[in-house]
């Protein structure tokens, strides 16, 4: 397959309408013989796959050139953080901190752009807000923001990429005078990423032991079975709702996530030190770091659903990393209406400041009504605490890396033999 | 009909006959000559017959066992669900039996000497008793057929339907193609179809235009366990015998298992209904055959039943069950003596090897059921009738159905509670204003009330017509 036949022929996937408008003018106007027939060949996806790989893993394209996507992204841990802090620091002395959490990369190459649904439902996007719409645009935030990789513009990312030590290889990919255009080359290097991240098995392998009991080739335990049917149980867990369990249309296996978003009220995290005035909110759709839905106030607090595969290899949960157990997070999910108390402090008086991430005003867009958030003081939680030790059996089903002869998941397995 | 009023004909002159064997040969001869006119006489119409054959049809709607040229002469209804007399007659094709079969379709409109097209379509207006905020008013479907004759034997047949006035895409509703074949008749008595064609179970399936059945709604069963309007692409033969028999048979396209959604309510409100194909892209590697048969060697009686059987995977490779194979039988019965329209359907379904399907759906709610039925019966009065077109039926029916009633064991009592069996009274009337325009008026009683299936007692209002 030919990288840039596909994408200017429609064939990618992850590649806007616009964008891919974009690239095809850039990349033609970079390297003359970019369609096949005038004595060149394109970029092959390989050979843009493999340019995509030093990319993803170049410390040197960053200001502290200590920071490259794989620092935050550890493939070992399913292209998410390896560590239990809540945001990452970046910047040239990797001291500015973030302000989310950080996502896995895996799997988000079966993600959709960003649009609302029929019904109004805001759906796809990439990015915790989904303000990017396809891979291409995502990349661009970690490059230049200043709490990541801190390179302020193009130009510099491009610098840096003109002296690394592929830089023969993007040219010969891209045009022998690639690096005189930053704008054309900022953009060819995350195309190349793309490519990467779309067309390496390791970013979706469909291998964990849920697959495989999908497949048929194994049955799950009686504790994960129990723990699945209570994950899809309407009455029960809920999960599946927007965590879809089911294959997809297509017979594809499911990704556990609808790309739907949801307002669930987390705890606010101390641990991000832009909350430390209390005027600053995280709010997701509305802002403030994405601006084209700041009028849409019913909006705000709300946040992407993230696939649950791999979930119990990350080390911190939700958007602002509040959690650092997965148990309490599914604890969080059940109990956080019938015992409030538990979760968000209590105010002078007493009285518990529940929603305390969210400002006062907008804290009716907290989801209320959909089990397993529609209980109140007194009621039953959704799941008792023997049934979330079967729903945390069943979510460690769902580890990428399963190897059926010791009965272990690990990411790593995915990962390309050194 | 013709055929058979001369055979009726012939038998009433033979009884009459009888008491005379003992008078004088003088009567009995002149009574004899008088027989021969008769007998003349009939000659005569059987020849007008055969030379109505030879003519193009006029338009008419298709039924199973039936002759192109058969579709020809309108007549009074008879089967199924439609009203009898006093009801209004309603001009309809026959079979090659001779035996006016209802709801399908009125004359229709000639657009030249081989070509027609005909309508019906129905507007309700459904009033929950106990949520009156859910009350809906509803261009339920608007239909339009075509009949073109190509030559004495050989048509095409098409029916579109709009559902629900859809208007846009995001519109719930659909616009669909409800049948569009090639009829071609080998001989008088039978023939063979090819395209997309009504699967012939029940009593209304293959005749569901809403002058035609009593009731605002068509009756659950013969939604919720037959599909209705169920249909399928294939081929199919189809026939008549002479003592009464209207036959067919056909191997064609089926349910895709591999479309089943246990997230969704579909499931359960009509386990085929959510994964028939409708031709549109169908999976097709798995043929699936019916077989359906409708006697009514008697008049003002029909007894049928049908079967239809195939696998259901479709070769899907990710569908661990991919051998599930669907079975779905009915036998029905419709009986008119005098004023009265008496009939009863039960239908029940199964589908095999679903529990390694339903492990990958525990806890959802709508699993694959192993077995499925319903029944009803339903009695119908003709009550009273103006002049020559309008009259009123009222009726009443009783429908007992479940779709889920029961599912594959699944391992450690991980399966799922087999559905409740809901029972529906409907009491109402149809009043015909003439034999083509109808305003329906019920009332229905559930046993269960379950919101996302639409199961709650209600008031129901409706309009249907066909031409």
């Amino acid at each position: 397959m030919i990288a840039g036949w596909s994408l200017c022929a429609g064939k990618s996937r992850n590649v806007s309408h616009g964008l891919r408008a974009a690239l095809c003018a850039l990349l033609l106007a970079a390297a003359p013989g970019f369609v096949s027939g005038g004595g060149n060949t394109v970029p092959a996806q390989a050979a843009l796959s493999a340019l995509g790989q030093k990319i993803f893993a170049d410390e040197s394209l960053s200001a502290s050139g200590k920071m490259a996507c794989a620092t935050c992204h550890d493939p070992k841990f399913a292209h998410a953080q390896n560590n239990a802090l809540a945001v990452q620091s970046g910047g040239a002395n990797l001291d500015v901190p973030g302000f989310r959490s950080v996502p896995s990369l895996r799997y988000l190459n079966l993600n959709i752009p960003f649009f609302f649904a029929n019904d109004g439902t805001p759906t796809g996007g990439f990015n915790r807000d989904g303000r990017a719409n396809d891979l291409v645009a995502q990349a661009e935030r970690p490059f230049l923001a200043a709490h990541e990789m801190a390179n302020g513009d193009a130009a510099a990312v491009v610098d840096k990429l003109s002296r690394a030590s592929y830089a023969d290889e993007f040219r010969g990919l891209f045009g022998a005078d690639v690096f005189t255009k930053a704008d054309t080359a900022f953009l060819a290097a995350r195309y190349a990423l793309s490519v990467y991240e779309t067309t390496e098995p390791q970013f979706r392998p469909f291998s964990s032991k849920f697959d495989l009991f999908l497949k048929g080739k194994l049955r799950l335990s009686e504790q994960e079975l129990r723990g699945y049917a209570l994950f899809n149980n309407p009455n029960k867990g809920r999960c599946a709702a927007c965590h879809l369990s089911t294959r997809q249309a297509n017979g594809d296996p499911p990704v556990f996530t609808d790309y739907t978003y949801d307002n669930l009220g987390v705890p606010r995290n101390a641990e991000i030190p832009a909350n430390d005035d209390p005027a600053y909110f995280d709010m997701g759709l509305c802002g403030p770091e994405r601006t084209d839905l700041a009028n849409r106030s019913d909006l705000c607090g709300q946040f992407k659903v993230p696939t649950l595969r791999n979930i119990v290899t990350r080390k911190v949960i939700f958007h602002n990393g509040y959690f650092k157990s997965l148990r309490e997070a599914v604890q969080f999910y059940v109990q956080r209406d019938t015992n409030a108390d538990k979760w968000y402090p209590a105010d002078g008086d007493g009285a518990v400041h529940k929603f305390n991430d969210v400002p006062p005003l907008l804290t009716r867009n907290v989801n209320t009504t959909e089990g397993p958030y529609d209980r109140h003081p007194g009621d039953a939680p959704a799941l008792s605490e023997p049934e979330i030790d079967d729903v945390m059996v069943f979510l460690a089903t769902l580890t990428d890396g399963y190897d059926p002869a010791t009965g272990t998941a690990d990411p790593a397995r995915d990962l390309p033999k050194q | 009909m013709q055929r058979k009023q001369l055979a009726l004909a012939i038998l009433m002159s033979c009884a009459g006959l009888a008491p005379n064997a003992y008078a004088d040969d003088a009567k009995l001869k002149a009574e004899v000559e008088a027989l021969r006119a008769e007998v003349a006489e009939l000659r005569g119409l059987v020849h007008e017959m055969q030379a109505q054959r030879t003519q193009p049809p006029t338009p008419a709607a298709p039924v199973s066992g039936q002759s192109i040229a058969a579709t020809a002469a309108p007549a009074a209804p008879v089967a199924a669900n439609a009203p009898t007399a006093p009801a209004p007659t309603q001009p309809v094709a026959t079979t090659t039996a001779g035996e006016p079969i209802p709801g399908t379709g009125g004359s229709g409109v000639a657009l030249g000497a081989n070509t027609s097209f005909w309508g019906y379509g129905q507007l309700d207006y459904n009033r929950p008793t106990a949520r009156a905020g859910d009350t809906v008013a509803d261009l339920t479907r608007a239909v339009i057929g075509f009949n073109h004759v190509f030559d004495e034997n050989t048509r095409v047949y098409g029916e579109i339907e709009w559902e629900h006035a859809v208007a846009s895409s995001s519109d719930k509703g659909e616009t669909e193609i409800e049948q569009l074949y090639v009829e071609h008749a080998l001989a008088p008595n039978y023939g063979v179809r090819v395209g997309l064609m009504l699967v012939p179970l029940g009593l209304l399936n293959e005749h569901h235009e809403p002058s035609n059945y009593y009731g605002v709604e068509r009756n659950f069963v013969e939604q919720a366990i037959i599909p209705s309007t169920w249909r399928e692409g294939g081929v199919a033969m189809y026939g008549s015998t002479e003592w009464g028999l209207n036959w067919n048979v056909g191997v064609g396209t089926g349910p895709n298992l591999g479309a089943w959604d246990p997230t969704a309510d579909e499931g359960r409100i009509s386990p085929l209904g959510s994964i028939h194909q409708e031709l549109q892209l169908a999976k097709a590697r798995d043929p699936s055959i019916y077989a359906a048969g409708n006697w009514q060697g008697i008049p003002g009686l029909l007894v049928g039943g049908g079967i239809f059987t195939g696998k259901i995977g479709q070769g899907n490779a990710t569908l661990p069950v991919n051998d599930s194979r669907l079975v779905l039988s009915e036998a029905h019965v419709r009986w008119q003596p005098g004023p009265f329209d008496l009939s009863a359907l039960y239908t029940r379904g199964t589908i095999s090897n679903t529990q390694d399907l339903n492990l990958q759906f525990l806890g959802q709610p709508t699993p694959v059921p192993k077995s499925f039925w319903g029944g009803y019966v339903q009695g119908a009065w003709h009550a009273l009738a103006w002049g020559n077109d309008s009259s009123l039926s009222p009726f009443l029916r009783y429908e007992m159905f479940n779709t889920a009633a029961s599912y594959a064991t699944q391992p450690f009592g991980l399966g799922t509670a087999p559905l409740p069996t809901q029972r529906v009274w409907t009491v109402g009337a149809n009043y015909y204003l003439n034999p083509n325009v109808v305003f329906k008026i019920d009332y229905q009683k559930f046993h269960y009330e379950d919101v996302a299936l639409s199961y709650g007692n209600r008031f129901d209002l409706g309009l249907g017509y066909q031409f």
